[in-house]
């Protein structure tokens, strides 16, 4: 599913490399907890893998492709079909309603729509579906984004990774703005959502408290040969 | 979602910058319209005032002074070009007509302006445009006036009614001569010109108003009883119908006790036209004099032959005459000449090199005024720039939430430079339907004041060349901060920060 080899990477102006990543595999279904501490790189490395970023050397293969092979374009699209995000909070986009920010990334992306459509249905349709999945009720759909608890909004940008079945979802802190409750409710929900059609979980945190809930744990600082010196 | 919604939504989610933004293009987009559409029905009545005339000739003052106030009835004009000087030049050879002007009084805040029939036969206007009626005739005595239209129409005159030109300018006059009337016979059709402005009366007509004491004024001109009458004797007969027949103040009676029909109207018959019709008489057809005819031109329109009366009288001075040659190329000849003129002064100015110079003139204040509306323009589409610049930063996270769903920069790029193609042209539209609504509000009173006539037309080829100008100028200024975002969102990629 994922193989990194000999990843490089230096933010452009920096004379140190941010990510020296010798040898990282993850495979297909698997729910990962990616752990580093602040500034590490963690942030960086999903930037790399969502393709947003490219590395300046070493592969990064991802569905069997090489993320670092592909041009700009293509990366974006590759993002667009096979990889959900959510971030650490302020996920969504304010003017827009939440099912219409569940369904954002569908407009980027043919192949997502199409899954969808194979659903039997609309757009709009398995956006609710996802969010009653979600245990968000219908009554918060009419509602604006800004009204809705940060739990609520974080449920609402789960839902918008998971539509149309991307294959490998990344997740940059989605819970630190939640309590411990809601937090491990919010992972459960994440994990029975991805295990329906065999989604692979990226899940990045600083807590490591949270690694039991996950199948592999990684610290960033095993993996990276960058000597931190801040 | 197409892009485009999104750009409308996310401005909608900013609708107070936006809308400012919007409305103060808008406002500018207006101010150019209708400077534009002033400055160019202006330049455009302005040059159609007068044609067809290759000298104007006057005494000798400056060539826009002599213009001014022969055309425009601007500045003072007082009568001093003499009549023999006047006699002699238009009896030169390769003069084919001449219209002589005495200007100097009003009539409630119009140029009252004498001369005689050739005006309403020679005078041109636009292109080469002839005066044409509305309704009734040109007058054939010292009785008689035609208007211009706006007079007839501000002042609610009718055909057949009196009227009383009064002596030297402005509204209220020292010198009302109120036993003198005249009834009006004439109302031009709009020329948009200061034509429409004038009351025209028989050179004849000023001089009585001028010079005659009050008694024998007011019979000055008065039209012969018979046909038989020669044109020749108007001496005479002045002082002979006061004696003969009593007048009192009214035109349309003074035939009534003769013929003893008390109609009432102001159309009266010749003799040998047995009036045994008593109440119909301005319906009669021999006799119609086309009041009740619209757009007949004025030659066409024969008056009966006993009201012919003398319409020049003997003036010494008129103000200005306008000159027309048998061919363009004796005009320089002929300007030559009268300005060289040995019995007096004169001054003979080409009146087509005259207005483009006037026009030059003006056409400072007119590119002051364009400069002006065009920076404010460009200060409008400067403010978007720095709104949407502004805004860049507050919205990196937006972008970086589209860019993490797939959004390649590019879309990020069209988003942010559409949002400046849509408030720009949202600009425009409000702009170009205030500007309607400016100029429905602001045509009276242009028309009433500067004699600017604007319509309400659709935009020129022009208007439409500076709209376009402001859209291309308001989508360079988008480019500005879609390529921001753009890089913005390459070198920031997903990672949102704040
Ligand atoms: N856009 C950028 N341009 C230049 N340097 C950057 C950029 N983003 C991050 N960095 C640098 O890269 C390093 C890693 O940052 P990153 O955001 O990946 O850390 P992180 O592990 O996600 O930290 P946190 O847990 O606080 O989110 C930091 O030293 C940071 O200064
Ligand atoms: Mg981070």
């Amino acid at each position: 599913m994922l193989e990194i080899n000999d990843l490089i990477f230096r933010w452009p102006g920096q004379t140190d490399a941010t990510l020296n990543i010798p040898k990282l595999e993850v495979a297909a279904g698997e729910r990962v907890f990616l752990h580093g501490p602040s500034g590490s790189g963690k942030s960086t490395l999903l930037g790399l893998l969502s393709g947003v970023n490219k590395p300046e050397s070493g592969s990064i293969r991802l569905l069997g492709k090489d993320l670092a092979q592909l041009s700009d374009a293509a990366r974006d699209k590759f993002r667009a079909d096979h990889i959900g995000t959510i971030f650490q909070n302020f996920n969504l986009l304010p003017y827009l309603s939440p099912i219409e920010n569940v369904t954002l990334g569908c407009h980027f992306s043919r192949s997502r729509t199409e899954r969808v459509k194979a659903s039997g249905n609309t757009l709009t349709q398995q956006g609710e579906q996802l969010l009653q999945q979600l245990g968000l009720d219908p009554s918060i759909m009419a509602r604006s984004v800004a009204q809705l608890s940060i739990g609520q909004q974080q449920r609402v940008a789960a839902a918008r990774a998971f539509i149309g079945q991307p294959e490998l979802i990344i997740a940059d802190e989605p819970t630190s703005a939640l309590d411990a409750d809601n937090r491990n409710a919010f992972i459960e929900l994440l994990f029975k959502e991805a295990s329906q059609y065999g989604a692979t979980i990226l899940f990045v945190s600083h807590d490591s408290s949270l690694a039991a809930m996950f199948d592999k744990y990684l610290s960033l600082s095993d993996i990276n040969e960058v000597v931190q010196c801040s | 979602m197409q892009l485009i919604t999104l750009a409308t939504k996310s401005m909608f989610n900013r609708k107070a910058s936006v809308l400012l933004t919007l409305f103060t293009i808008a406002i500018s987009v207006m101010l150019l319209l209708t400077i534009e559409r002033v400055r160019q029905e202006a330049k455009s009545s302005f040059s159609n005032t007068v044609s067809g005339t290759d000298l104007i000739v006057g005494a000798r003052s400056g060539d826009i002074q002599l213009l001014l106030s022969s055309v425009f009835r601007i500045g003072h004009a007082n009568n001093s070009v003499s009549w023999d000087s006047y006699q002699d030049i238009k009896s030169q050879r390769g003069v084919s007509w001449a219209i002589p002007i005495s200007l100097g009084d009003s009539h409630k805040g119009h140029a009252v302006l004498g001369t005689d029939s050739a005006y309403f036969e020679h005078f041109r206007y636009g292109k080469k445009q002839n005066l044409a009626f509305a309704a009734g005739r040109a007058f054939v005595n010292a009785q008689e006036v035609v208007l211009g239209s706006e007079v007839a129409s501000k002042m609610h005159y009718q055909l057949g009614q009196q009227i009383v030109i009064s002596h030297g300018m402005g509204n209220t006059s020292f010198h009302h001569h109120d036993d003198n009337p005249m009834t009006i016979v004439g109302i031009l059709a709009p020329t948009g010109t200061p034509v429409d402005k004038t009351v025209h009366v028989p050179l004849a007509a000023i001089e009585a108003m001028h010079s005659q004491p009050k008694s024998a004024s007011r019979m000055i001109g008065k039209p012969k009883q018979s046909a038989a009458h020669s044109h020749s004797d108007t001496d005479e007969h002045d002082q002979n119908h006061t004696d003969e027949h009593g007048h009192n103040d009214s035109h349309d009676h003074e035939h009534a006790n003769e013929h003893k029909h008390n109609d009432g109207h102001d159309h009266d018959h010749a003799d040998e036209h047995g009036h045994n019709h008593s109440h119909d008489h301005d319906h009669s057809d021999e006799h119609d004099h086309g009041h009740d005819k619209p757009d007949t031109v004025a030659v066409t329109v024969p008056a009966p032959a006993h009201l012919h009366g003398d319409l020049i009288g003997e003036p010494k001075q008129i103000t200005a005459f306008l000159m027309g040659l048998d061919s363009p190329l004796y005009t320089l000849q002929t300007r030559r000449n009268i300005n060289n003129y040995k019995a007096e002064p004169l001054l003979a100015i080409m009146p087509g090199v005259t207005l483009r110079e006037l026009w030059r003139m003006l056409g400072l204040v007119e590119k002051i005024l364009l400069l002006f509306s065009g920076v404010v323009v460009l200060i409008s589409l400067l403010g978007m720039l720095t709104t949407l610049l502004a805004t860049l930063n507050q919205r990196r996270r937006e972008l970086a939430i589209l860019r993490s769903v797939g959004a390649r920069p590019r879309h990020i790029f069209t988003l942010m430079s559409s949002e400046a193609i849509l408030i720009t042209a949202a600009g425009c539209a409000l702009g170009i339907a205030l500007f309607y609504a400016l100029i429905a509000l602001a045509q009276g009173t242009l028309q009433s004041q500067f004699g600017i006539s604007l319509s309400i037309s659709l935009l020129s080829h022009y208007e439409l060349m500076l709209i376009g100008v402001i859209m291309a100028a308001g989508t360079l200024m988008g480019i500005l901060p879609a390529t921001r975002a753009y890089f913005y969102s390459l070198s920031d990629g997903m990672s949102i920060k704040l």
